[in-house]
């Protein structure tokens, strides 16, 4: 029986990465293709962290236990889970929205969330190597006993995060003629970024620039954290789920960041299982969503199914059944959620994805196989549309 | 109930941490000291063990000074009051007055921030905020600041002390395992120069428990009811019923749900664009 490592990037577009996209940003990820299963299909339940983690860690959406900035204790924790089944469970992440404060320290035997260590404003977080520190760190001294426990390990980057003040080594990687100081990079985070101004075109295509600097500086960090699963000897026995809470916008649909919207760019992420026993790549463009990945470990790990779950396993995904997906979230308009904001929700079912904004009461439909950067509404010309919305409604009321 | 094996530890414990308070009173005068008193079960154990070793060596006990951050429990109030007229030590209030007033004395109140007095603005300057007006809530940054740091320096200040004795412990959290017995603080802006004393800094939570216990040293009754560390009434919060000291104090959280923390994860939140 494997070992299983969850690796979620903050922030990290599918599209972003090489094997998914056309960019050339991410060598080493794409360099490990043979040995994943590239999931093409998997839905976010939420355009950001708070609204995301729930379905990665606890297979739960987002607001059914109402609104709350703590963890709920109803919610099950997939630490909880395993903890009980006797797997040492250990995290290491920079999230604040994921810090012990807010009840996510649930169920690990260790829990490194970083909130002691000091932070600059240009990067508020520890860096990955910060994280791959900790994690060879741990891991040294667990595996030296040969008749280690089983454990779950899951590592949280936060590096592809806003501010984007990236080192100039990548950003040259990127861009070379791109010459701003650290000052002028962090002045773009304040202004056009945090004011949600996408009216400068060039300034959003060069915050995008700055954006892919980071994810070349995570693809970095991932091949390191590889090197030292094989300097543990881990490689062959360990399985290597990674994904990321949600994406984010450089003037798709009118924003910069990741706000209340439930739109491909920020919901549709990544999603990979690595097997170095594995001996091709594999491709799955079956429909799932993030509550999937509670169970899916559960299922690596032999144990029974969840009650609380309500995600299915993603493996063996031959199985997976064709179904529909849900998210919701506050559809909040800047970094900051407003007591006024209203939920945002939406139903992917096939290509048909319906989002209904309770804010202004607005519905908008899309085929995404026709429409793919979902500009054109079909909601009113639709034949789909009144079965559509009664599914959405049906999934609302069926949560709460 | 503990073994004599145990009871014997503990004394050793106390016996070091007497030996903190006289190297420190042989730097300082009592009259220059001050001990910091939250009511909590740390600070009320370094008072308790102040009040002995003063006792035994006929030293002065210096005065206590605690913060009144305008969310306090009553318990933790009334604890205080009664401890300190027991024990016979003075002990000084101090509260940010100018900010409470300008809150109106509500929590969540909006703060304006030309409504407050030049100390305090210099101070919202000082941490790097730039702003007109902010919340009056536990949660807030700069309401923390000037509702702690601030009391706490023009305190200092104003009386002149020079040292101050803290009930920190090592174990608290991963960031105090390097902190020392003595620590001089340069004089900074807006700060005066100070020694911060930690008389406790080797006992642990079990330690702490085993002792106030075993020494019927009197405590706050929220800790029966399940709370593991107190800070501000609207932050501080229990995870269950069962009393602080037969929780399971090595394999959990102390800290989950204190201000400190909160104040450090709102920071985070706040340099990532949140707040």
């Amino acid at each position: 029986m494997k070992n299983i490592i969850l690796f979620t990037i903050d922030t990290l577009r599918k599209d972003a990465l090489g094997c998914y996209g056309s960019l050339e940003d991410t060598p080493f990820i794409d360099s490990i293709q043979d040995k994943c299963i590239r999931f093409t299909n998997l839905q976010a339940i939420g355009p950001y962290t708070q609204a995301s983690f729930p379905g990665i860690l606890t297979s739960s959406y987002y607001l059914e236990y109402g609104k709350q900035k703590m963890l709920s204790m109803k919610r099950t924790l997939i630490s909880e889970v395993l903890n009980k089944a006797g797997i040492t469970t250990a995290a290491f992440h920079s999230n604040p929205y994921l810090s012990g404060y807010f009840g996510w320290n649930r169920g690990w035997d260790i829990f490194y969330d970083s909130m002691e260590e000091d932070v600059t404003d240009e990067v508020p977080y520890v860096k990955g190597d910060v994280i791959n520190q900790n994690v060879d760190n741990w891991l040294s001294t667990y595996i030296k006993d040969k008749e280690y426990n089983r454990y779950f390990l899951w590592a949280h980057y936060m590096d592809v995060h806003e501010p984007y003040v990236p080192e100039k080594k990548y950003v040259d990687m990127i861009d070379p003629s791109i010459t701003l100081s650290q000052a002028e990079m962090f002045a773009l985070f304040k202004d056009p970024l945090l004011k949600r101004d996408v009216s400068d075109k060039g300034k959003v295509e060069l915050l995008k620039k700055l954006y892919r600097a980071h994810v070349r500086e995570v693809d970095g960090y991932v091949e390191e954290f590889f090197e030292i699963l094989k300097k543990h000897d881990l490689l062959q026995n360990t399985v290597v789920i990674m994904t990321a809470d949600h994406g984010d916008e450089f003037g798709e649909h009118g924003g910069l960041s990741h706000d209340g919207k439930m739109y491909s760019e920020l919901i549709n992420v990544p999603f990979l299982i690595y097997d170095y026993t594995r001996d091709k790549g594999e491709k799955c463009d079956t429909l799932m969503s993030n509550i999937d990945i509670p169970p899916t470990i559960v299922h690596l790990f032999g144990l029974d199914p969840v009650d609380n779950f309500r995600g299915i396993s993603a493996l063996p995904y031959a199985g997976y059944p064709e179904k529909g997906c849900f998210g919701e979230a506050i559809g909040k308009k800047s970094a900051h959620e407003k007591e006024t904001d209203k939920p945002v929700y939406y139903y992917q079912e096939k290509n048909l994805k319906i989002i209904y904004s309770e804010a202004g009461d607005k519905w908008e439909l899309y085929d995404l196989g026709s429409d793919p950067e979902e500009l054109d509404n079909i909601i009113d010309t639709s034949l789909e549309a009144k079965g559509m919305k009664e599914k959405l409604q049906g999934a609302i009321a069926g949560i709460k | 109930m503990i073994d004599k094996m145990r009871e014997e530890e503990l004394k050793e414990k106390i016996k070091k941490s007497k030996e903190i308070f006289e190297q420190a009173f042989d730097r300082f005068k009592p009259e220059d000291t001050r001990l910091i008193w939250s009511g909590g079960k740390d600070s009320s154990l370094t008072t308790w063990i102040c009040k002995d070793f003063c006792k035994e060596n006929n030293i002065k006990i210096p005065k206590a000074f605690t913060i009144d951050e305008g969310d306090a429990f009553e318990e933790i109030d009334e604890i205080l009051h009664r401890l300190s007229k027991e024990w016979n030590i003075e002990l000084d209030w101090g509260r940010n007055d100018d900010v409470l007033k300008a809150a109106g004395h509500k929590l969540n109140a909006d703060v304006n921030v030309k409504d407050l007095n030049e100390r305090n603005r210099a101070e919202i300057k000082r941490i790097g905020f730039d702003l007109e007006r902010f919340p009056f809530e536990a949660e807030s940054y700069v309401g923390n600041h000037l509702m702690k740091t601030v009391v706490f320096n023009s305190y200092i200040e104003e009386n002149n002390v020079k040292a101050v004795f803290q009930g920190l412990r090592w174990d608290e959290q991963p960031a105090r395992k390097n902190d020392p017995y003595f620590e001089d603080v340069p004089a900074g802006e807006l700060q005066p120069a100070h020694t911060r004393v930690r008389p406790i800094l080797h006992f642990t939570e079990r330690d702490i428990w085993d002792t106030t216990l075993h020494f019927n040293i009197p405590y706050c009754p929220l800790y029966k009811q399940g709370y593991r560390s107190l800070g501000a009434k609207t932050t501080s919060i229990k995870t269950t019923d069962i009393p602080a000291w037969e929780q399971d104090l090595e394999n959990t959280e102390e800290r989950a749900g204190r201000r400190q923390d909160k104040e450090k994860t709102m920071e985070r939140l706040r340099k990532l664009g949140y707040m």
